[in-house]
């Protein structure tokens, strides 16, 4: 048979009539549309038994309850727990991200020492034992020197049973130099002690003010208990209650504001003592209280208040004089007039001068333990401890005085100043601290003059971080002992900031924790029971999750069932007891150390030649600043007018921008005394002219690619400006020039 | 079985945005990623690339210091409904990718039907619409959060806001369990209205009297679901997109803003 | 002498026609059997499961048929294929002699391991389908697209598609796609041609069918 062209022609004309008339073209063709749907490195979340936990968010102080959806033991997503007395159901915009961190790139799975040079980034996993037995190595080496006073402790918080539990360690080693990171708790708190003579801290009863007179606090940017406060601001939208705001530019909370007052930076104090002015020479102040409660007010009236008049007051602010006594006449004309402060989140302890001006506006207005006003909350004391035990080389250590000065005769009233902290070590011939924990804390970026401060670092021969994370601090640490994240442990959480009732929150582990981490609660007790001796005598409990229940004792039932305990029959003091036994009446000029004698401002670093702009941050919901840095969808969200590719953008009134040459988008280079960095310009009309203003949040060095390396840490470009009575850092801003690049 | 759905009426899905309340923070951005799988990259801020179904912006007076006032709009997608049922976007779209549902009201994407012409990109003119350029990367290990309940996207395909339906989908499961067929207001709400710190959203069926939605704004049945609220308005309602999402602001400039007004222009023109 | 010349031409023409035809009808058969018989030899890759599993003898044990093992839970999403929580309430031991049974136990219950069943039905990840919707809303049975396998007495041999990575339960057993039951095939098309059938609705704008967002997600 030959097989000519025709025939195979046919032949193939034959088969593909046959192969379309069969079903292999068709099934192909559905089969490879199919795989093309179907690429391995697509996920597919496999499907489940759907269920919720709830929990506590603490990636802020903020107590936020939360509800985590998981699909059999997988956690999927995290939402606002209704009913929760803080947010009822609502969540900001850190929490929602909270599942990033879980699994972040950033995250330290395993206890690490360091192999190589500090900072290179070479690290070795080592078990838990080990790591341990390193702690317990390079301790044991300070109390046999007798020099236990040189461990120190920086610690996030220092309320909650796990900052206490490294307390409590110090002080069983011998040492009192604990410090947490400070905030305008601690100048709040201050102002208390010395106004009322009593212990305790502030809540506000936001929900009745009809007032709301804000210098500064960034309310709906994170000021306080973030979600509480933007519940709050929504009730005032509601019930046409009104909120000005005073600052020198217009943040998120300005611009909610019924009325944005702007103000010179760092004179908001200057205006509440102006106010004070107008109100008492109009006789509108709350007589009641004054006479009754409070014996030094003509004193105040005469050393302090007189001097502040309209005239003066609109000199220093550049707030006009029709404005300040309008602006008196409405807060005074109130029925339930409320004033607050602490800059954007206030995580500056700021000038206690400041502080001492607007709570005594709420003095004058009898505006405290009133319906709608402040409330001095009882300190929380559920955290009842025996005495912890000591030996001779303990009990001399806990004789020194503490490195950074605090509760000394210089600031007898403050109890941590972890701001004088760097100052102090570089200043010494050898460091006064030997060994550093560091717990629930990133000081290496947040603490100002990031220089300064990673010099003094320098000078810490052994550094351990308690971190979760590859952040700053922990990338220049010695070792490195991984604490669980939020979702894996119990943790208590004291009442939020600014919140009225006396409360407890409990966060539960949502899931297994994935990696080889251990509860720093659990890791310290591991520490103190191996070091033995007295030190392990103090720690009597057997874990964390031990020491917590007995300390919660029988509020434990109800904080694990329903994660919530409330003093619901909390009422504040009458004024007939809301201040300590000595005193039992209102300072507003208190004895023991006087905030108003020092200078009208703080000073802010620099000369006006060289340096003739100013500096100031603002704080966003959208960048987180502290110990928890944006996880990938937050930093998403950051705008291309503050962030663009790794530029960060700062923001200049037009004028001033006329004035300096420089237009949208342009490079500039921005000097301050502590640093010169390269930003862009963006020009905003929310600012006062000649005032300068950067986002905190940014400029990450560690972490991981989603974060670092992307716009300029503004602590590096200030430093701390020690308030004269608490020694806290009271800067608000800095002297700055900008110049186009 | 026919009968049975007979009794169901018409729903319409809508959304009311109290622009006096929004803060700005982004929470309902973060909400809506983390609800629905929503890729990111190491570097998000060319805005035009960036993927993010609900989107805040901001918005401003004009005015310069210290009368300069800032103002904050989340935009999901508006679920236009154009004239019974024409969405600029379903109109467009060549593959039947997206389509509008008469019963619920919404536009529903699906993914393996899409082939990225972004046609429909181009027809919206809410820029609610967004293209996956890049195949998506979970750093290891976080693919675990992911929900089961939103199909994860290859690159090619386009995205938008979906009005949370798979939740629509797991109340109507719920719903069957129970015997019945309706679901109830609070059942079925979106990732974003829930997690609203400031409870500035509100979700439900504009066609259901009791419901907040229709009660905040009031839509007309007989102008195109115009909002009857004077405080109420529609993101550039001049085209006749339809939208089903209202803001309400008790400023005035805000509310023209929402729409193309020239600058002689007083008074809303009646439409 | 031309005569001659043109019969053999003629003949040659003849013979070479039917060679045409023959090589023709030759392709045709071929890639019809190719197509038809040799193709789903090929596509298919034969595949045991991990566990004989007998749903004949478990039906007798249980009270609530099916849905003793494939339940509904209160919010109601389906359980799907049981998890080892369920089958160790019965088999923490081996409950009798039968050696799929023996494996099982020291395989995966002593082992603490979910037994990795390969799932006929399972459709793409675009799919959504609600159990409730159809057994509870619709009342269908579960035969009905899941066909008679309750009462199988051992495990199906799962043929999965060497392209797709699916069933050929989807497609159907046959290749064609032609179907004699209603559970023969479980493509877009079927669960279509049910719901045109039976629900008929044409409330979406552009296919004049049901939401797209009622089957996919």
């Amino acid at each position: 048979m030959k097989i000519d062209r025709r025939s195979f022609l046919s032949l193939v004309a034959g088969g593909a009539a046959g192969t379309a008339l069969s079903p292999l073209p068709w099934k192909l063709i559905d089969d490879s549309s199919i795989w093309t749907q179907n690429w391995p490195w697509t996920p597919v979340p496999t499907d489940g038994e759907s269920n919720y936990v709830d929990s506590v968010c603490t990636l802020c102080p903020g107590g936020c309850g939360i509800s985590v959806r998981k699909i059999d033991n997988r956690v999927v997503k995290i939402e606002g727990k209704k009913d929760h007395p803080v947010n009822n159901g609502g969540i900001c915009i850190l929490g929602l991200a909270g599942l990033q961190l879980l699994y972040s790139p950033s995250r330290i799975k395993s206890p690490l020492k360091r192999t190589g040079k500090r900072g290179e980034g070479k690290w070795k996993e080592i078990s838990w034992n080990q790591a341990v037995s390193e702690i317990t190595e390079k301790l044991s080496q300070l109390r046999e020197k007798n020099i236990p006073e040189t461990l120190a402790c920086i610690s996030g918080s220092a309320q909650g049973v796990e900052s206490n539990l490294f307390k409590r360690f110090l002080e069983a080693f011998g040492s009192q130099n604990f410090m947490s990171v400070p905030s305008i708790q601690n100048s709040y708190d201050m102002t208390i002690e010395l106004m009322h003579g009593a212990k305790g801290s502030v809540g506000f009863d936001f929900e009745n003010t009809d007032f709301l007179l804000s210098f500064g606090s960034g309310i709906l940017d994170g000021w306080g208990s973030p979600a509480h406060m933007f519940k709050a601001n929504s009730g005032w939208k509601t019930n046409k209650s009104k909120m000005v705001q005073v600052e020198s530019r217009l943040s998120k909370t300005a611009a909610k504001a019924d009325k944005w007052i702007p103000i010179n930076p760092g004179t908001e104090g200057i205006l509440a003592l102006g106010l004070g002015h107008v109100i008492i020479k109009k006789s509108l102040h709350n007589k009641d209280f004054v006479n009754n409660f409070s014996s030094d007010f003509n004193q105040f009236k005469k050393d302090v208040i007189d001097r502040y008049t309209p005239d003066k007051v609109a000199d220093i602010t550049g707030v006009d004089k029709s404005v300040i006594i309008n602006l008196a006449k409405e807060f005074a004309g109130a029925s339930k007039p409320l004033a607050i402060c602490g800059r954007g989140q206030g995580d500056i302890p700021g000038s206690l001068k400041e502080f001492g001006a607007v709570h005594a506006l709420n003095a004058l207005m009898g505006s405290i333990n009133s319906k709608g006003g402040m409330f001095i909350m009882p300190e929380q004391n559920y955290i009842q401890w025996d005495e912890v035990k000591a030996d001779a080389i303990s009990s001399a250590g806990m004789k020194k005085d503490r490195v950074d000065e605090a509760g000394s005769v210089k600031f007898p009233h403050s109890k941590s100043l972890l701001n004088r902290l760097s100052g102090i070590i570089n200043s010494s011939k050898e460091s006064p601290v030997q060994a550093l924990f560091v717990t629930g804390a990133n000081p290496l970026y947040t603490m100002s003059d990031t220089g300064q401060a990673r010099k003094s670092f320098d000078k810490i021969p052994f550094i351990a971080s308690f971190s979760s994370f590859m952040d700053e601090t922990a990338h220049q640490a010695d070792l490195i002992l991984p604490n669980h994240i939020f979702l894996e442990r119990y943790e208590d959480v004291p009442t939020p900031p600014g919140f009225a009732v006396p409360s407890i929150f409990l966060a539960k582990p949502v899931i297994e924790p994935v990696f080889n981490t251990k509860h720093s609660g659990d890791a310290i007790i591991k520490i103190a029971k191996t070091l033995g001796g007295s030190i392990g005598e103090s720690f009597p409990w057997t874990c964390y999750e031990n020491c917590l229940k007995k300390t919660l004792g029988d509020k434990w039932g109800t904080l694990l069932n329903q994660g919530v305990w409330m003093d619901k029959n909390f009422k504040p003091s009458t004024w007939a007891n809301a201040f300590g036994e000595s005193s039992t009446q209102f300072y507003f000029v208190p004895k023991s150390a006087d905030p108003f004698s020092g200078p009208d401002l703080i000073n802010a670093e620099g000369d006006q030649k060289s340096y003739p702009q100013i500096l100031i941050s603002y704080d966003s919901m959208r960048l987180a600043n502290g110990f928890i840095a944006d996880p990938p969808f937050v930093i998403k969200t950051v705008s291309d007018t503050v962030l663009k590719g790794k530029d960060i953008f700062v923001e200049l009134n037009p004028d001033t921008a006329r004035e300096l040459g420089l237009h949208e988008g342009d490079y500039a280079n921005l000097s301050t005394l502590k640093a010169k960095v390269k930003v862009r310009v963006h020009i905003f009309n929310g600012i006062k002219p000649g005032v300068i203003a950067m986002p905190t949040g940014l400029g990450h060095t560690a972490y991981d690619k989603y974060l670092a390396e992307k716009g300029i840490n503004y602590n590096k470009l200030i430093g701390s400006v020690e308030d004269p009575v608490s020694g806290l850092d009271a800067a608000w801003g800095i002297r700055a020039k900008l110049a186009k690049a | 079985m026919k009968n049975k759905h007979k009794n169901n009426n018409a729903k319409k899905f809508g959304m009311v945005i109290d622009l006096d309340k929004c803060t700005g923070c982004g929470a309902c951005m973060v909400a809506c990623m983390a609800e629905n799988n929503v890729p990111f990259k190491d570097d998000e801020t060319d805005k035009l690339l960036s993927i993010t179904w609900m989107r805040v912006y901001k918005l401003n007076n004009g005015e310069s210091f210290p009368d300069f006032e800032e103002c904050y709009l989340p935009r999901p997608c508006m679920h236009c409904e154009g004239e019974h049922g024409h969405s600029p976007c379903v109109s467009v779209c060549p593959a039947t990718a997206t389509d509008y549902n008469l019963e619920t009201g919404i536009v529903s994407q699906i993914y393996t039907r899409c082939f990225g012409c972004r046609y429909c990109m181009a027809a919206c003119p809410y820029h609610a619409r967004y293209f996956n350029w890049w195949d998506p990367v979970w750093p290891a290990g976080m693919e675990k959060t992911l929900s089961p309940n939103v199909s994860p996207r290859m690159r090619g395909v386009v995205e938008k806001c979906s009005f949370c339906f798979h939740r629509y989908q797991l109340a109507k499961d719920r719903a069957y369990m129970e015997g019945r067929r309706d679901i109830e207001e609070d059942e079925y709400q979106t990732a974003c209205t829930q997690a609203c710190p400031a409870g500035a959203i509100t979700f439900g069926d504009l066609n259901n009297p009791d419901h907040a939605v229709a009660k905040m704004v009031k839509p007309d049945p007989h102008h195109h679901g115009r909002p009857m609220n004077p405080k109420a308005f529609r993101l550039l309602e001049k085209l006749g997109t339809n939208p089903k999402v209202y803001y309400m602001s008790s400023r005035e400039w805000v509310r023209k803003t929402g729409d193309k007004y020239l600058e002689d222009e007083t008074k809303v023109k009646k439409h | 002498m031309s005569k001659i010349k043109n019969n053999k031409t003629d003949e040659n023409k003849e013979g070479a026609s039917g060679f045409i035809i023959l090589f023709f009808v030759a392709g045709l058969v071929l890639s019809l059997v190719v197509g038809w018989i040799v193709f789903p030899e090929l596509l298919y890759s034969q595949k045991e499961q991990p566990v004989n599993f007998n749903h004949a003898l478990h039906l007798e044990e249980v009270d609530d048929g099916c849905e003793s093992c494939h339940f509904f839970r209160e919010d109601g999403s389906f359980s799907g294929v049981p998890k080892l929580a369920q089958c160790v309430d019965c088999h923490e031991e081996a409950q009798g002699e039968n050696p799929d049974e023996i494996i099982f136990v020291e395989e995966y219950v002593a082992k603490d391991k979910d037994v990795p069943w390969l799932i006929y039905s399972k459709q793409p990840d675009c799919v959504f389908f609600s159990h409730a919707a159809h057994v509870k809303g619709a009342e269908m049975e579960c035969s009905t697209c899941h066909g008679h396998i309750g009462e199988s007495e051992s495990s199906k041999i799962y043929e999965e598609n060497r392209i797709t990575g699916y069933s050929r339960d989807i497609w159907g057993k046959n290749i064609g796609g032609f179907k004699k039951n209603t559970w023969d095939r479980m493509k877009m098309d079927d669960c279509a041609e049910c719901h045109k059938k039976i629900t008929d609705k044409a409330t979406s704008v552009q296919t004049k069918k049901d939401a797209c967002f009622v089957c996919h997600k």
